[in-house]
């Protein structure tokens, strides 16, 4: 029997600051575009405030987690419901390799913001792809690939 | 009671990723702050809220909040109710598209028509709710926005250590009990009322202090001596700077 093998992505959610904004976009350009079907999105509040089906999934699944700051709240807040955190990703880090993609804009983001969002969207993507092969490598099956 | 900044309405969304409601009250909170009432409302940052930020926290603990869902889960209202005290107001999307028979809502990354018309609905309603907490009439609102410079987070390192992260203008600031850096809420502002009131340094005005400070602080009890200590210590400092 084969097993679905995802992989859950938790982004920050923070709506008040430019890096919570390209945290958010990069986590739905990995769900929607880079890896739908293998990738799901779990809304952090959902989570911590204990929704069944949110814990689950990342109950059940390897995690990842994109925070806008340092502050890291997606993954402290994973840990301390009791989760692993397989994979952390912060912008702040994909800006400090990337200098030139300044984000600006909370509602919308500037063209830099998108590429950045983009950029750390196909480094996520990349962590996606590792740990279901390392999941399939120890004996698991990843359905989409049946 | 120390003077605190100017009353404004904190506006917590739920921000839910997962559905297109989630992303109608990010869109509609946004909306509220940037665009209607930027000068009455600050956002309170849910994740921030949830992990502990203490100054988000302490926010909605001095000011009325509205809480904006995207469904019946409530996440944002109960995390507020939670971790500081019932929100003033609340509002749920769903509910919102089905008084108004709004079509089905759909995009959870970019929302389709109906959804920006709910995002326009909730976001008027949040505004009405703000002027009736503050008691704006309509034309008080109109000065407001034309009259007063739109709030701004600090950028400066300095001012961050002055001002709560969550932009409510809240003062705080770091002391050292017991070796590790607290921060204490609303602190320069109960210093100033202290010396104004002519209150000087000693053990009485010490025991004050504690008492006033632990109004916006948990103290441990464990800890009151080391807290009475730092008070002390950062109080006295205060009066000699004003002295000069």
């Amino acid at each position: 029997m084969r097993a679905n093998r995802r992989v859950v992505i938790v982004p920050c959610s923070g709506i008040g600051k430019t890096f919570g904004t390209v945290s958010r976009e990069a986590a739905y350009t990995v769900v929607e575009d880079l890896r739908p079907g293998t990738a799901e999105l779990v809304a952090l509040s959902l989570l911590v405030l204990g929704d069944e089906e949110a814990r689950a999934a990342v109950a059940g699944h390897p995690t990842i987690t994109i925070d806008g700051c340092r502050l890291a709240c997606a993954t402290k807040m994973v840990q301390e419901s009791g989760f692993p955190v397989a994979r952390s990703f912060t912008v702040l880090d994909a800006f400090r390799k990337h200098r030139d993609l300044k984000p600006e804009g909370i509602s919308s983001l500037n063209p830099e913001g998108q590429k950045l969002a983009q950029v750390l969207a196909e480094e996520v993507a990349e962590a996606v792809d590792e740990l279901i092969n390392c999941y399939t490598s120890i004996g698991g099956s990843h359905a989409d690939s049946a | 009671m120390p003077i605190l900044p100017k009353k404004k309405v904190g506006i917590v969304a739920c921000s839910g990723e997962e559905m297109p409601e989630g992303t109608v009250s990010r869109v509609a909170a946004l909306k509220v702050l940037e665009e209607l009432r930027p000068n009455d409302t600050v956002t309170i940052c849910l994740p921030l809220f949830l992990a502990g930020g203490e100054g988000d926290r302490a926010f909605a603990r001095f000011y009325p909040t509205v809480a904006i869902d995207g469904c019946e889960k409530r996440c944002a209202a109960r995390a507020t109710e939670m971790y500081s005290g019932k929100p003033a107001a609340s509002i749920v999307v769903t509910d919102v598209v089905s008084r108004n028979s709004l079509g089905p809502i759909r995009g959870s990354r970019t929302l389709n028509e109906a959804g920006m018309q709910a995002a326009d609905l909730v976001a008027q309603e949040v505004a009405r709710l703000v002027d009736r907490l503050l008691g704006r009439t309509e034309r008080a609102v109109k000065e407001a926005i034309v009259e007063e410079p739109a709030a701004e987070v600090p950028e400066d390192e300095e001012a961050a250590i002055s001002f709560c992260s969550c932009g409510s203008g809240i003062p705080v600031q770091k002391v050292l009990v017991n070796g590790r850096v607290v921060t204490l809420i609303a602190l320069p502002a109960i210093f100033e009322q202290f010396y104004q009131s002519g209150k000087r340094p000693g053990d009485g005005t010490t025991r004050e202090l504690l008492e006033v400070t632990r109004i916006y602080n948990p103290i441990p009890p464990e800890e009151e001596a080391a807290y009475a200590e730092a008070l002390a210590r950062e109080y006295e400092k205060y009066c000699r700077k004003q002295a000069l």
